[in-house]
């Protein structure tokens, strides 16, 4: 039984083979050669165009990366590595100058983490039911509605928390002032609620159904299917949904400079929620309008940039390492089963394991965490000890109760979360809607504003508004879907092409101040552009290219890859696969990514804060050089600096929020029309 | 004949995926205007090979080829070559039916739309006559503009072999073309293959033995990367000259 690759006989004409020299018969008929015009040339301008958006958009990461890390270098030797973070006084204006940034660090993750100790139990159960139980009527209104959510701008929440939250705190608790903590932490638990909610939900119904059947034909509750099969199953996704809601919150910076009180002080002792605090993104909020050009200073400033970029990489990273983990494993999350695979039940049973023994480790650490903190809210107050009562309670549930009973206990639980989540929500809208209508009238959308706000209209703030983020999508959509065009369909997954995708990654969590910062330090000061129109433009382009990029990348990845194998066989060009085969699909998904990009851009404040705009102005801007009024930053000022103007900051916050919903919904539109259309 | 009776032929073909070898030393000749097969088990290189023929591999990162593939005495992996040519000479049917998501006529008329026909007239008559040779007209005929993508399975890979006579290849390349569909659209495919090769040459990739006899002139019995014997199909399967093929095609193993 040996077999010599050369052994291989050839079929000779010699064979008697009486078809091989008959003429093809009439059918099937060939009507004669088709025409080969292939114009190369056009191919290859196509490919240098997206060759350079991609070098535009890359160039322009790397820029910013850079000049960030250069501008902050001169604080390291000035103030000592060491001292700079964890320094325990921050005081860049004192005789001597101070900079210390450990309160700002503690500030920062204390607030996060108090957040993600409210929004993770409250969330992860919204999630699971409108996935598992909700019925699909109740989750096709559930589940837009909650991603609305994640569209409304974050001054707007400040301006709630500001009103309503830190009064409620500071009356119940009796408090001299409801700027704390808390107060900081509920806001931002809010706020990263519909993310978390939205991309878990996702990652829950990504599960493959054979996974649910395989439980339930053995007799399993559902909520013994949910628990141990299709929630561990989405386990990755769930994980990528904390961590971009907990991103989310690290990164946000004018809710908490609104309610978090701003002192630069670590909590005494660390457990008092009531202390006020100042993270770091307030710290540039606050402080980068008033820093003079390459003082100690404004390098300190780019120093705390620095080291906020530094924890969302750390925190990206580890994102990155659990979900590749997870990934590497035996289970083939959400992954549709092949035929000819190893048998459903085996499957299950290793994709188990190995889902239970990766989870070991970060379950233990989340669950240390939680109960060190939940100890130290008790010592505290109150709360905690719910918290512990329910968790206690839950782990019970698995043992003593029934499955039945359990099953009830778990769903009514679910239920009360998913109506505590709509419940906040609404009243908040609730609150920005009837106390906002009052003041919409024909006058105060079409006038200029007078009297610093207080009366007038905010009819130079919409256009501004428009005129931004008309800029910012002129410049970042032709140039990251060109350069996510490139990146997907053109070049090999190669080490070059993760560097860049890692550098967009970055780019993409890192907080809107951080641009806002550079835009500043660079455009306006360095360019000498000034506070402008065009500088708000291009700061926000920049803060929104990587979103653009990325979301278009996930849409062209979307598309089958049999499609472009389909077309490339009949002899397509790379660019005429591209463009005829490829990107109709993807189209939902690449415009679903613009609008959003659009709708983040028009409720921005942090990046347009010290490069576009002013607070007042009677004209609207005559030239690209000239500076612009904007809503976000209109209510902001209106809400922290003009007292007596109640009335036209609800109305503008109610504009706002017109707005960026309105453009919002047509994105949820989009998609969900198109996922209902498209189908391979 | 003005031209020389093989259309593919391959020396000393080696194929590797990063450090693994997928393909060893295959050296053959293809027959113009015959069916040839190529059978073996699971992961034996057949869909590798065939995918070879119109550098549909290029697709794939790690993938590394060495030796010679001639198409009509034409060196294919030559640096010079036209990879866009080869493949409009060079047709391909997928395992699963890939139709694009647009309407049963535009999926016939992309291919000759790419290749610079815009006459609605001359369009017609090519999705006419491709959907004809593909023996799909008689069923699509009264909703040329619904979606492809509500066709069932036999008739979406009839629509993909429609695609690809409608840039007239020389060359068929199908990739277990049948291996998603049920036996009686199986039967239709089979029947096409057989009135197809009067005018094309057609290489089938099959785990299916009965498959091969019933359409192949020719065929060939690949292994763990190897082409262990090639001859015809009568012969494979009635007096196979290796003691390996005679044990796949009786079924003791495979």
């Amino acid at each position: 039984m040996v077999h010599s690759p050369g052994h291989v006989s050839n079929p000779g004409p010699d064979m008697h083979n009486p078809q091989a020299t008959c003429p093809p018969p009439a059918h099937p008929s060939r009507s004669g050669i088709l025409p080969f015009p292939r114009s190369l040339g056009k191919e290859e301008a196509i490919h240098a165009l997206l060759f350079f958006a991609s070098i535009a958009a890359i160039v322009s990461v790397l820029f910013i990366l850079a000049y960030l890390f250069l501008e902050a270098a001169p604080i390291f030797p000035l103030a000592g590595i060491g001292n700079f973070i964890t320094g325990g006084t921050w005081d860049p204006t004192g005789i001597p100058p101070e900079y210390g940034t450990l309160p700002l660090i503690a500030g920062t993750i204390l607030v996060t983490l108090g957040a993600m100790v409210i929004a993770i139990p409250l969330s992860l159960g919204c999630a699971v039911f409108t996935a598992e139980i909700a019925s699909p009527r109740t989750r096709s209104v559930l589940k837009p509605a909650i991603e609305l959510l994640a569209g409304i701008p974050s001054v707007v929440y400040g301006f709630f928390g500001l009103v309503i939250l830190t009064e409620v705190l500071r009356v119940t608790f009796d408090l001299g002032s409801g700027l704390t903590w808390i107060a900081g932490s509920i806001l931002l638990a809010i706020m990263a609620l519909p993310t978390i909610t939205s991309v878990s939900e996702d990652a829950i119904r990504a599960v493959p159904r054979e996974f649910r059947e395989g439980s339930l034909a053995v007799g399993a509750t559902r909520w013994q299917t949910m628990s141990r099969v299709v929630i561990p199953s989405a386990f990755s996704g769930i994980t990528a949904a904390i961590i971009l809601g907990a991103g989310r919150a690290l990164g946000e910076t004018m809710a908490v400079l609104m309610v978090t009180g701003n002192a630069a002080i670590i909590p005494a002792p660390i457990t008092n929620i009531f202390s006020p605090v100042r993270t770091l993104t307030a710290t540039l909020g606050i402080e980068m309008g008033e820093v003079a050009s390459g003082s100690a200073h404004y390098h300190a400033l780019f120093g705390v940039a620095f080291l906020l970029l530094a924890i969302t990489l750390l925190v990206n990273m580890a994102a990155t390492v659990v979900i590749g983990r997870i990934r590497s494993g035996p289970l083939p999350v959400a992954r549709r089963r092949t035929d000819g695979s190893i048998p459903f039940r085996n499957r299950i049973a290793r994709a188990m394991k190995g889902i239970f023994s990766k989870l070991r480790l970060p379950a233990i650490a989340i669950l240390g965490a939680l109960v060190l903190l939940a100890i130290g809210l008790s010592a505290g107050h109150v709360a905690a000890g719910a918290i512990l009562v329910a968790t206690a309670a839950l782990i019970q549930l698995r043992r003593k109760v029934s499955p039945r009973i359990a099953e009830k206990i778990a769903f009514s639980l679910l239920t009360g979360a998913t109506l505590l989540v709509v419940l906040i929500l609404g009243v908040i809208l609730w609150n920005i809607v009837a106390n906002g209508l009052p003041a919409i009238s024909w006058g105060f959308l079409t006038g200029v504003p007078r009297d610093l706000g207080r009366s007038g209209g905010i009819f130079p703030a919409i256009v501004g508004t428009l005129y931004l983020v008309a800029g910012a999508i002129g410049i970042a959509l032709p140039v990251g879907i060109g350069a996510a065009i490139y990146l997907v369909e053109y070049t090999r997954e190669g080490r070059l092409v993760r560097l860049i995708r890692t550098g967009v990654d970055l780019l993409n969590g890192t907080p809107s101040i951080v641009f806002g910062l550079f835009g500043f330090a660079f455009l306006v000061l360095s360019l000498r552009t000034g506070v402008s129109l065009l500088a708000g433009q291009v700061t926000l382009g920049l803060m929104v290219l990587p979103t653009i990029v990325r979301t278009t990348e996930e849409a062209l990845k979307c598309v089958p890859q049999g499609l472009r194998e389909g077309s490339l066989a009949l002899g397509a060009t790379r660019w005429q696969t591209v463009s005829r085969v490829v990107l109709p699909p993807a189209m939902p998904g690449v415009l679903t990514g613009a609008i959003l990009a659009v709708g983040r851009a028009a409720g921005e404040t942090a990046p347009i804060m010290f490069t576009a705009v002013v607070f007042s102005q009677r004209f609207l801007p005559a030239s690209l050089l000239d500076p612009v009024m904007a809503l976000p930053y209109h209510l902001f000022v209106l809400a922290t600096n003009v007292p007596g103007a109640r009335t036209n900051q609800y109305g503008t916050a109610l504009v706002l929020l017109a707005v960026v919903i309105g453009i919002y919904s047509i994105a949820i539109f989009l998609r969900n029309h198109f996922q209902k259309t498209v189908r391979w | 004949m003005e031209k020389s009776q093989s259309i593919i032929t391959t020396k000393s073909l080696n194929l590797w995926y990063g450090e693994k070898q997928a393909l060893t030393d295959i050296t053959m000749d293809v027959e113009r205007n015959h069916v040839t097969a190529l059978i073996g088990p699971s992961g034996c290189g057949k869909s590798t090979l065939i995918r070879v023929f119109n550098r549909m591999n290029d697709l794939i990162d790690s993938c590394r080829i060495g030796g010679s593939v001639l198409i009509d005495g034409e060196e294919i992996y030559s640096p010079s070559a036209d990879v866009v040519a080869i493949r409009r000479k060079v047709g391909m049917v997928f395992q699963k039916p890939n139709p694009f998501p647009k309407t049963i006529y535009e999926n016939v008329a992309y291919g000759p739309r790419i290749h610079g026909i815009t006459e609605k007239k001359d369009l017609d008559r090519i999705v006419e006559e491709s959907l004809q040779n593909a023996a799909l007209w008689n069923e699509v005929k009264d909703r040329l503009q619904d979606p492809a993508t509500g066709l069932s399975g036999g008739q979406q890979q009839r629509l993909c072999i429609a695609r690809c006579l409608a840039v007239e290849p020389d060359i068929i390349l199908m990739d277990e073309p049948c291996s998603a569909l049920d036996p009686i659209a199986t039967a239709k495919i089979e029947n096409l293959i057989d009135i197809l090769k009067r005018s094309y040459t057609v290489v089938i990739v099959t785990h299916n033995m009965q498959q091969a006899a019933r359409v192949s002139d020719f065929t060939g019995f690949m292994y763990l990367g190897k082409l262990i014997e090639f001859e015809e199909t009568t012969r494979i399967f009635e007096k196979p000259r290796e003691e390996l093929t005679a044990n796949y095609v009786t079924g003791r193993f495979g």
